[in-house]
């Protein structure tokens, strides 16, 4: 009895600890504002989607390829209609250290234009070093990285008041 | 005294007459002097108590991204009441602790202790952060866990080691006091007295926290010419080291730039391997988040010694020690610390102790005498029993 107390305790804990350290290791980016579908994504959920490679220097002035998803298609996931009202409307990208930037909705949009930005999860094939990812932006040919936000954790999209 | 004829339902002749029989003299002074004290108190209130919409005044360079919620708008009686109710010691739970005793103005609302023993005696687990420049903050507290500085000033006053009383008997106690119904009154229109209420009022106060005119902001503006020494540590504070091509920096800035000095940033700095206390990390259980802490202010740094959320750093001496050349690798050491040297493949900045010097000689120029005398910001308690 004694014994079989003994291992369902075990069991028990390390179970407990599985379920912790999977709680631990789960980072999302939360996808929310003027949405139909909030979304709360991690790693699995976006390699459902389409696949974006990129390619952009980054600080040691090499160029690296970055794979992600299409802004554009997140949001359109989440339920985001691309229209005229649309170009009121910015998203605040919010990453783990308080760093935030702004997209307008229309610098997004495959109609007004063919640069691509991405929520990228690898670069160069690997995931992205811890202090860059799970999670990072990445955006085609902007002089500046300021706006390639890395630990992303949160997307919203607004209205401009 | 003619109330008290009244409820003898006697007229004042007889009143008069009856007094030498059924009052004596040293009463009657008694009871005069109780009435005066009493009104002029209640017109002490009724006059001092400015109203209307509270106009912050701050430079221009400090930008309006300002945060103040639509449901407390700041006005001037909100400020008053939020003031009375920072000194207030009766908010805590054995009426000898007030906001002011961990954020005292003379230490730019620092107590410069590591931790500060609460009503309980218990110590805080982390260090007491200065309140300045407020008004443009957004996540408070040392792991950003509070969205709203309303929200913020409800966890100490209710914390059992720190005020340790709870809001509705902060409301109850305020209500027997006779100075705080008619304040409550003119801010919120009616003299119920709320934790929320109280908390907004607490908020408003600390907006109104602005340190704006340090050497630095005088430099800013043309009215002071900094030191050879104050130029160079300001330099250094604001550039990235580039040891390839010679350039020598600090790149404080990345972080505590702009002239706030405070980007409202949340990093691992390097101070443990594996950290005591894992700030945002024990909130979200990311190993990313693991030792990251707000970056504070450096708005009258040289006063708010010790350094750091756990005030391991008595002096700015040693705080510069550790960026140049203590920073501990760890996985969840924040990016803008690897790598960053002086030194062509140095793993820390390594400044030399003459530059060390000058950052700090810059760093004192973020000394704001006006705001650690203003008189606003002072306890009202001792000013009136100063008068």
């Amino acid at each position: 009895m004694k014994k079989q107390l003994i291992i369902a305790f075990i069991a028990f804990t390390g179970l407990a600890t599985s379920l912790i350290a999977q709680a631990q290791t789960a980072a999302t980016v939360k996808v929310s504002g003027e949405v139909t579908t909030p979304l709360s994504l991690s790693l699995s959920d976006l390699h459902q989607y389409t696949q974006t490679t990129v390619v952009r220097k980054d600080k040691d002035g090499k160029d690296h390829t970055y794979s992600g998803v299409i802004l554009a298609d997140i949001l359109q996931k989440a339920g985001v209609i691309m229209n005229r009202e649309s170009l009121t409307k910015y998203l605040l990208v919010n990453a783990s250290d308080g760093y935030e930037i702004i997209f307008a909705l229309a610098e997004l949009d495959k109609s007004f234009t063919d640069r691509a930005i991405i929520l990228a999860d690898t670069v160069d094939g690997k995931p992205l070093p811890q202090g860059d990812g799970p999670f990072r932006i990445i955006v085609q040919d902007e002089k500046k990285p300021a706006r390639c936000i890395k630990q992303v954790t949160s997307l919203k999209v607004l209205f401009a008041k | 005294m003619l109330y008290n004829c009244d409820r003898l339902k006697n007229s004042r002749k007889n009143c008069f007459k009856f007094l030498p029989y059924r009052w004596n003299k040293p009463v009657i002074v008694l009871v005069v002097l109780g009435f005066s004290v009493l009104i002029s108190a209640w017109t002490y209130y009724r006059e001092a108590i400015p109203t209307g919409t509270y106009q912050f005044i701050y430079p221009a360079n400090f930008g309006n991204r300002i945060n103040v919620p639509d449901d407390n708008p700041t006005t001037k009686q909100g400020v008053y009441l939020g003031r009375m109710l920072f000194y207030e010691p009766r908010l805590s739970a054995n009426n000898t602790i007030s906001c002011g005793n961990c954020h005292q103005q003379q230490f730019a609302f620092t107590d410069n202790r590591p931790f500060s023993a609460g009503a309980d005696g218990v110590e805080t687990t982390r260090n007491s952060m200065s309140l300045a420049n407020l008004l443009w903050a957004r996540k408070f507290f040392w792991d950003g866990r509070a969205a709203s500085l309303e929200e913020q000033a409800a966890i100490p006053l209710t914390n059992p080691h720190e005020m340790g009383q709870s809001l509705a008997t902060s409301a109850k106690k305020l209500s027997t006091e006779p100075q705080y119904p008619p304040l409550f009154k003119a801010v919120y229109g009616d003299d119920t007295i709320t934790g929320e209420r109280i908390c907004k009022a607490i908020a408003q106060f600390e907006r109104t926290l602005i340190s704006a005119n340090s050497r630095y902001d005088q430099y800013l503006r043309k009215a002071y010419q900094p030191t050879a020494g104050e130029l160079k540590g300001m330099e250094l504070f604001n550039t990235g080291p580039q040891p390839e091509k010679g350039i020598r920096g600090a790149n404080c800035a990345h972080c505590h730039g702009g002239v706030k000095t405070y980007l409202e940033l949340f990093h691992n700095n390097g101070l443990d391997s594996i950290p005591k206390d894992n700030g945002i990390g024990a909130l979200t259980g990311l190993p990313g988040d693991r030792g990251r802490f707000k970056v504070p202010t450096l708005r009258n740094i040289a006063l708010t010694a010790p350094y750091m959320h756990d005030g391991r750093f008595k002096t700015l001496d040693e705080v510069l020690d550790h960026y140049s050349d203590h920073v501990v690798q760890s996985e969840s050491l924040s990016t803008v610390f690897r790598g960053e040297s002086n030194e062509v493949g140095g793993k820390t900045l390594k400044l030399s102790p003459q530059e060390k010097k000058e950052i700090i000689a810059f760093l004192n120029m973020l000394t704001d005498k006006d705001f650690i005398t203003n008189p606003g910001f002072s306890d009202p308690n001792i000013r009136a029993s100063k008068k």
